[in-house]
Order: C-alpha cells, then structure tokens, then sequence
C-alpha cells in the first residue's frame, strides 16, 4: 500500500537530463518531490522559529528577553512577525506554485494510466495471485467479480477493476491544498478583524481595525449592546456570557441577536463574535435628593453644580474604594474625594448640594470582535475535498482483476498494487467461492 | 473517590498486567500468551471506556430525582471526558489501545503491542500519580462548549496514538537486535500507522479550524498549538513523500517518524509547558 503511486524508479527527477533546455530545467526543479521537500523542510523550520520568538508583542517584551541590537536584528530579519513576513509568503507561494507544476508533471501520466487497459502476458499473469477456472467462459468468471467495473476487452479475455478512484486521490488533496491557499489569500487581501467594547446601552457603529495601528473603521452599521449577562460556576470559573445585541442599520433595529461564544452572529457579511468582557466601576450618587449613576469620566449637572468621577481607587489608605470627584467652582477646578466606606468622607456638601456616595457597582461591558472573511467559503470547499481527497487515497484502494482464455478454461488473475495483503485475502475468498461452486 | 477514579485505577493496573502477560510471552514463546494478551486488551479496553462514561455521566452531577417520572435527571453542567489535561491523558491511553484494536491484523508483532501497552500504562500512571495533574472534574469555560470538542479531540488523539505505533516502529528499527521482529516487518507497520494516523490528523487540525472559526472569529491564528499542529503535519507529509514519491527507505524513514512523534509530543504537552497561547485548557493547571 502506498499513499502515492510508487515513483521511486525515477529517483533520478529533478536532475536535467543533459541536452534539455534552461527553461525545461527549471520546470523539472519546480515539480520536483526533492523541492517539495526542500520547501516543506523550510516552512517548518520557519514555524519553529515563529513559536519559539514572541510574535507581534510590544516592544517592551523583546526588551526584557533579548538585548537591543538582538532585537534589531531580529526585526530586521522578520522574526518578531514570521507569519506575516514576506520571505514566509514567498516561502508559501514557493510551495504552490511546487504543488502545481508536481501535480500537472505527474497529471499526464496518472491519465494515461488510467485509460491503460491492456491484458498482460499469461507469463506476467501466473506471477500475480491467480487460479484457473476450467471448462468455464469469461462470463462466468466475470460473475464472480460482482462489484468490479469492466475497464477493456479484447478477443484474450477482459480487464475488471475496482476503487480505482483512490489513484486520483493526491490530485484532489494537492488541489485543494491550493484551494485553502487561495481562499486565505482572499482573506488576507479583502478581509478586516477588529474589536469594539460596549457598556450596556452603548451604540457603536465603527470597530478598532486589528494590527499595529489600530485605526477605527466604520462599520455601516451600528451595534447596541442592550443587555450583558455573565455567569459563573460555583468554583468561580465562567460558565457562560451572552451579550444581546441590537443591529442598527439606516435608524432602524434590523437584527436582535445573543451573541455567546461559539456562537457568532453573522449580518451583512461579517461575523460578530464574543471575545472578552471586562467591568468598569459605576458609582451611584445621591446629588441634592437626586440619584445619579455616574461612570468613570462621565459628568453630571445640576444647577450650577457640574461634577465629574475623574478616578477610582480599589483602596484608599486601607479605607476601602473611592472616588475622586472633580467640579467647576466659577473658572476653577476643584476636586475631592469620596470614600464609600467612610461616613465622614462619604458625604459632602459641593457648592452648597448635598453629595452622597451610596455604593459602588461593576458595569460590565463586551469586547465583541468583528470579522470579514470573503475567503472562509473557499476555505471550507477545500477543507471539505481534501477530507474526501484523504479517504479515498488512504481508505480506498485499487484492484484489478484479469480474466484470461486459454485452451484450458479461464485463467483468472489480480494485483492491487498499493495494498497487496487485503486484496490476497479477498482474493482467497472469491478463489474458494468460485471452486465450491464447480463441485 | 468517585467511582470513575476507582474505574480507572483498575484500568491502569490491567494495563500493567497487559505488559506483564507480553514478558511471560518473551520469556516463554508460548503462543497462548499472546492469544490471552489479546482477549485481556479488549476486556481493558472495554473497562476504560466504561470508566471515561462514568466520568461523562459523573460530570452531570448533581443528578436529582424527579419523582414523577420515577427518574434521576442530571442538574449539573456535564460534558464529555476531553476538557483538561487529565482527562486528554486518560483518553490518550483509550485511543492507543483503540488504534492497536484497530489495527490487530497488521499488529501481529508482540513487541510492538507490548511497548504500545507500556505507553498506555504510562500515560495512565501520569495522570493519576503526578502532583501537578488536577484529577477533579471541572466544568467547562465557554470556549469549549461546542459540539466541535468531540470530533477535534478524537481525530487528533488517534493521530496522536497511530503515531505512537510509528514512533515505536521507527525506534526498533533504529536499535534492532537478535531476536527482534524483522526490519522489514518493522518498515511496513510504521507505514501502516502513519497512513492512519495522517488523515486523522489532518481531520484533527481542519476540525480545530472550522471550530476556531466560530469559537474565535478565525479559522487560523498562528497560536503556537495551531503552528506545531502544522509543523507535525509537515512532518509526516515529508515521511509519506520521502517513502512514496522519493523511495526513502530504512533508517531514514526511521528517524523520521522518532522525530515526527517528537513534535507530536511537543505539540500535545511541550507546548503547554513552554509556550503559552488559546489552547491553555490542556495545560496542567
């Protein structure tokens, strides 16, 4: 059994016979396996190096791990981004135009194999697995092999095969190899990731584009984050986040969706994922009698009273969390701190309005990720061909079977020459099934 | 204890006595060792699947009874055996002794099923033994809430176990002496298991992309775990060409599969370990 057909008689390829043109050379070396080798041995090698160095990290965590000039060499050589590298893609595009011209070299004599039907000599015959039928037609030999198809005849005898679909199982996983290239080259070229954060009752309507600059992008449309949900196990692990999102197109909810993960929302050709979540302090207030939900940078007013939460504190001098409070007095900034476990820093008067910290909550808000990936489509053709490329190449095989006249009866005979031990064996039974009928 | 622990424990000590039966073997030829040594694989085989379901119906706990229906229904998060790094070494251990079931007609070589036994073993020891290991049922994180766990964990632990069978092969090889299986036997079953264990893997890593997709916006993030997917992968694609399309044969061949299961096991623990990235679920702690 071999998983290609055996070529290691012309071990020799790759090598110009002498005679041949440049450009016949070249194409000998771009289709050779010792390239395919020769590319593959470097793109591992290039993986090895990408998960070994930090990739794409900030700059402070090169500088702790190497000294600056490591680093600047490193850059230099594109070893920080491996994967994005250039030299990484030419070493991509190396293997498929690899793939390529191996597969059309081997393409030509795969088809004339397949339409190669010839009986070969009864010499040739008697050294495979065989047996004689006597005083029997070719017809009834050919009953015995139900579930073959008849690939020729002549006036010698006939030629049954059976799986020979597994030869053509290395063009279709080398095609679609290039197939799954291709598609994440559409994805690279057309496609766009990025993150958006969103308080409860936030719109958005761009995203922060992923990559070293981090521009916004605008989405055209919006997203609203009505309500977050979090759940935890009793061992303090995360059981579950769903944020509820609205989609907002031209003012008017188009779409009303649970985003959780695993479980996207696509709209208008990008997927909504849930990424992360975080929580940022909200502190209610009680201004003059009123009750304020005020956010970390958010502002206030009330009569001439404008105030703002400008910082928070876990822990203030171990007196627990707290605020620090910003207000306009006339054309100056003032600010104070409130404190909410400490009655006499808990209440205050600011302009004459009576403030009070009531509490302190978490606000919780999602890190939704945003994708568009035109590409994902040819991806998954492709994921889905190499799998069936993948069974019919290692979990299907090739027979033939070989009905011979001679003076004597039939002469039957077959070979499978990638997997020799089962197709004995099935040849044993049809052997003894064709024997017990002759008594 | 849970009853699933105990289950296995047994699991693990007939794993053991599995090992032993081959050294009487070798100590005595006799051929009825090895027909006993195959009923007693099946029957551990059959008690370790039995320990992974207790464990998959032990993690619905607690059940409560719904008295009109006369029935205990499970009330807590549940899910199959696949989640951490103890239960992908147990289930490890299930899928080598499922790959050489799998694989008996070609297995007829008793060193091989002895060591693949031994591995078993191994494995199994390690995760019930090691202090660094947490044995507890843990419930899932949502990231692998997903239906794509089962089919993504088992096409790689069978690669990860037909590769085993390889590695062993290519070892053999490589150190043969008297008295050992023929290097042409040994050749021939390491084609065997990668041919097994290449589609699976490659099943294995597309599995993990199309999940990848849904659970994390892309179906390919170079994180390390994807990247030394791909590197073993490469690996065995070398292999099958060197064998098939350039005629490779012998110690070559050999040390290639020693050191494409090399990057399997970095793939499988190294990478935890050493690296960090999406996949920390499996990590030890």
């Amino acid at each position: 059994m071999s998983a290609t057909r055996s070529n290691a008689g012309n071990a020799g390829e790759g090598e110009t016979p002498p005679g041949a043109s440049a450009i016949d050379a070249v194409y000998r070396f771009l289709s050779s396996v010792r390239f395919a080798i020769f590319v593959l041995s470097c793109i591992a090698v290039s993986c090895i190096i990408g998960t070994l160095i930090p990739q794409q990290a900030p700059v402070q965590e090169y500088l702790s791990r190497y000294s600056p000039s490591t680093y600047a060499i490193l850059r230099f050589l594109g070893l920080t981004e491996v994967f994005h590298s250039p030299w990484f893609l030419f070493l991509a595009g190396l293997f498929v135009v690899n793939l390529f011209f191996c597969s059309l070299a081997r393409l030509g004599r795969f088809l004339r194999g397949q339409r190669e039907h010839r009986l070969p000599t009864e010499k040739a015959l008697e050294a495979m697995p065989h047996f004689r039928l006597k005083g029997k037609g070719i017809e009834e030999a050919r009953a015995l092999f139900r579930g073959y198809r008849q690939a020729g005849n002549d006036e010698r005898g006939m030629v049954l095969h059976k799986g020979s679909i597994s030869r053509s199982g290395v063009y279709v996983i080398h095609g679609s190899i290039i197939i799954i290239l291709i598609g994440s080259l559409l994805g690279l070229m057309f496609g766009y990731r990025g993150t958006v954060t969103l308080a409860k009752g936030e719109t958005k309507d761009a995203i922060m584009k992923q990559g070293t600059s981090g521009s916004p992008m605008a989405l055209g449309f919006s997203l609203r984050l009505t309500d977050f949900q979090l759940s935890f196990y009793p061992n303090g692990e995360p059981k579950d986040y769903v944020s509820s999102i609205e989609i907002v197109d031209k003012g008017e909810v188009v779409r009303k969706a649970d985003v959780r993960v695993n479980h996207p929302l696509g709209y208008g050709g990008v997927s909504i994922y849930q990424a992360t979540y975080g929580s940022d302090p909200a502190f209610l207030f009680d201004i003059g009698g009123e009750k304020v939900r005020l956010l970390q940078g958010s502002a206030y007013r009330k009569g001439d009273l404008t105030i703002m939460a400008v910082r928070f504190e876990r822990s203030i001098h171990n007196f627990g969390p707290g605020v620090l409070i910003a207000y306009l007095e006339g054309n100056e900034t003032k600010t104070s701190w409130f404190v909410k476990d400490v009655p006499r820093l808990r209440e205050k008067d600011l302009m004459g309005v009576p403030v009070r910290l009531d509490g302190i909550e978490s606000e919780y808000y999602t890190g939704l990720e945003v994708s568009h990936d035109p590409g994902v489509g040819v991806v998954w053709t492709g994921f889905a061909m190499i799998l069936f490329g993948l069974y019919i190449n290692f979990f299907m095989y090739e027979r033939r079977i070989y009905l011979l006249t001679t003076p004597g009866g039939v002469l039957v005979a077959g070979s499978a020459p990638r997997n020799r031990e089962a197709f004995r064996e099935e040849f044993e039974k049809r052997r003894e099934k064709a024997h017990g009928t002759e008594q | 204890m849970a009853l699933n622990s105990k289950i296995l424990g047994i699991v693990t000590l007939l794993y053991l006595c599995l090992f032993l039966i081959h050294l009487l073997y070798f100590a005595t030829k006799k051929e009825r060792f090895l027909r006993v040594m195959w009923v007693f694989l099946y029957f551990t085989f059959g008690l370790h699947s039995v320990g992974l379901i207790f464990r998959w119906v032990e993690s619905y706990s607690p059940w409560t009874w719904i008295s009109w229906l006369s029935l205990p229904l499970p009330n807590g998060p549940g899910h199959a055996p696949l989640s951490n790094f103890y239960e992908s070494l147990i289930f490890y251990s299930w899928c080598i002794a499922l790959v050489v079931i799998i694989m008996r007609k070609k297995l007829k070589v008793p060193l091989i099923t002895a060591f693949a036994s031994l591995a078993a073993l191994f494995f199994m020891g390690y995760a019930s033994l090691s202090p660094s290991v947490d044995r507890q049922i843990q419930p899932l994180i949502p990231a692998l809430q997903s239906n794509w766990l089962h089919v993504h964990v088992f096409t790689c632990f069978i690669a990860y176990a037909a590769f085993a069978i390889s590695f062993l092969c290519g070892l053999f090889y490589m150190f043969s002496m008297r008295g050992m299986p023929p290097k042409e036997t040994l050749e021939e079953l390491n084609y065997q298991s990668v041919m097994v264990g290449f589609p699976m893997l490659t099943a294995g890593i597309l599995t993990g992309a199309v999940w990848a997709h849904y659970a994390w916006g892309a179906y390919w993030s170079w994180d390390p775990k994807e990247t030394w997917s791909l590197i073993t992968w490469i690996v065995y694609a070398l292999f099958l060409h060197a064998r098939f399309a350039r005629g490779w044969k012998g110690r070559k061949i050999a040390m290639l599969s020693i050191i494409g299961f090399g990057s399997v096991i970095f793939t499988y623990i190294g990478v935890n370990f050493i690296l960090s990235g999406l996949h920390s679920y499996g990590s030890p702690r």
